[in-house]
């Protein structure tokens, strides 16, 4: 039997840093959740479908969606996961809640934190409501998250 | 007319948690050893499709060209498969193709993935496949996609955590008879209800460990087939396909069913001429990163009805001893997942229809398999129908 060779190991790293563009529609997206708390969404002029997050076009039809619409900040939980782990994967004591929240008057929604609720106060299909940041910056965490509805 | 083309050989090798071996070391054991096993001199093949899922896990980009020493390849064309997970059979559909055009008559697809690398963890790796604009930024992770995508699956099907728990006694158990297997185990459904949840309803228990290791796959076309093997194991069927990354607006979709994973099962049930998987399909090889995620392959490949797959695992049907067994080599759960290498599922199938799985080997007449593969940010599947005649 040969001898287990002794594994070396050799260590490193790499910082890269990066300024992504928000894109054409992402851009006006964010400016509009930024200066006026407003979800917008773009409508496909074929088959009338309202894209939230907006696109610059419909990828059913494949043609332009120039049409921009404003959507509810509220609307409907299609689905949450909870995670006990870190993003380093290590466990966590207390879970943090994402979902996808289908907004009213879009055809999509966003995934965004889930705040007010633990895991037991939450199902599928329930009211739910965005939560904006007083001090916003032109990104998806000018919503702070989204809570169960307290109105309606 | 494409040309029909055989799988001639597989190449395996141990999987691990941490290997010793680079890369290129890791490459060349397996393209070793499928010559071996076809008796082929290295010269034979003529083309290498590579495949590997993500970059970042070694943090070196375009990691195939260290593959190139390892799988015999200077000089010789190669091309890499890059579709996440479902590289693991994309990427021997690539080969495929490249034997089908008639342009090749023998090509291997060699996958590799070494996931021990990255510090502190290769969930780091998979955080960076999100995009920076609508959803990285809320730290959506592997495991809480699974919950979104679970939940969303267990409500609308009715399936539940202990039929889940049962697929990974399964796996873990068939995966003791699997000489190349990381975590072979005998474990039980309270052991699995027990573990901690990564996110509801999936827990530890219910998920592949990251893995390091490789696998190969030789292709031989119709014209020269009779110069290797009396045994031609054909490739029937291939189908493939990604769903939009917004996975938040796919219209007409739910994510508790995988509609692409659907129909890259009828694509290549069409091309292998298979109208009732069911009972035409003898031993499967799904993708199962995931318990879950065999519970949703088995129902989009036609192994069961939609919504059967619950049923499928209580009465025992996809045990190795089972009527249709699934993963009897014990799938990425009791295998190791190294993601692109998980085309061990296609492995596996072969070493079935040759009637070389060993302890492995399921006790029925084996002619025909499937195998898929599945991955990106929950959007691609890759499937491959292999079998005689």
């Amino acid at each position: 039997m040969e001898k287990p060779v002794e594994q070396i190991n050799l260590k490193g790293s790499i910082q890269i840093h990066y300024e992504w563009t928000a894109g054409i529609a992402g851009s006006r997206f964010f400016q509009e959740l930024r200066d006026h708390k407003r979800i917008m969404g773009t409508k496909c002029p074929k088959c009338n479908r309202v894209m939230v997050p907006p696109r610059i076009f419909c990828e059913e039809c494949f043609i332009d969606a120039p049409e921009w619409v404003e959507v509810s900040s509220g609307g409907e939980l299609v689905t949450f996961g909870e995670s006990y782990l870190g993003t380093d994967g290590a466990m966590l004591e207390k879970p943090w809640i994402l979902g996808i929240v289908k907004l009213d008057g879009a055809d999509g929604g966003l995934v965004h934190f889930i705040g007010e609720a633990e895991p037991n106060d939450l199902k599928l299909g329930m009211r739910m409501e965005a939560v904006f940041n007083d001090k916003r910056n032109g990104n998806i965490l000018d919503i702070r998250y989204f809570r169960p509805a307290k109105s309606d | 007319m494409a040309k029909r083309v055989a799988i001639v050989s597989v190449g395996m090798d141990r999987f691990k948690g941490r290997k010793i071996e680079t890369i290129e070391e890791m490459v060349y054991k397996v393209t070793k050893d499928a010559l071996n096993r076809a008796k082929l001199p290295p010269e034979a093949v003529e083309a290498v499709a590579y495949g590997s899922a993500v970059d970042g896990f070694t943090g070196t980009n375009a990691a195939e060209k260290g593959a190139i020493g390892g799988a015999n390849a200077r000089l010789k064309p190669t091309m890499r498969s890059c579709t996440s997970g479902s590289t693991a059979i994309s990427s021997p559909i690539l080969g495929y193709y490249h034997v089908a055009s008639g342009l090749h008559h023998i090509v291997m697809s060699v996958c590799f993935e070494k996931m021990s690398e990255c510090r502190p963890h290769a969930q780091h790796v998979f955080n960076t496949c999100y995009d920076e604009h609508f959803v990285r930024p809320i730290g959506l992770n592997v495991p809480i996609q699974c919950g979104l995508e679970a939940r969303r699956f267990l409500q609308r099907y009715g399936h539940t955590e202990l039929q889940m728990a049962k697929v990974s006694v399964k796996n873990h158990g068939n995966a003791l008879d699997n000489p190349y297997a990381q975590r072979g185990k005998r474990v039980t459904t309270d052991d699995v209800m027990s573990s901690p949840y990564i996110s509801w309803p999936v827990k530890i228990m219910d998920t592949s460990p990251t893995t390091d290791g490789a696998r190969a796959v030789i292709f031989a076309s119709q014209d020269v087939i009779h110069e290797i093997t009396d045994d031609p194991v054909w490739v029937k069927g291939v189908g493939h396909c990604g769903d939009s990354v917004w996975f938040m607006g796919r219209r007409n979709s739910d994510l508790g069913r995988l509609d692409y994973a659907y129909k890259a099962a009828q694509e290549a049930y069409e091309m292998a001429g298979v109208r009732e998987p069911s009972k035409e399909i003898d031993v499967a090889e799904v993708y199962d990163p995931f318990t879950f995620k065999e519970m949703q392959h088995v129902e989009a490949l036609g192994l069961c009805p939609e919504g059967g797959a619950g049923r499928m695992i209580d009465e025992g049907i996809s045990l190795r001893e089972g009527k249709l067994p699934v993963n009897p080599s014990g799938g990425l759960i009791g295998e190791g997942n190294p993601i692109g290498a998980g085309m061990s599922r296609l492995c596996w199938a072969w070493l079935q229809v040759k009637g070389q799985a060993g302890g492995c080997q399921v006790k029925k007449e084996v002619n025909t398999a499937v195998c898929n593969g599945w991955g990106g940010m929950y959007q691609y599947n890759a499937v491959m129908v292999i079998g005689r005649a």
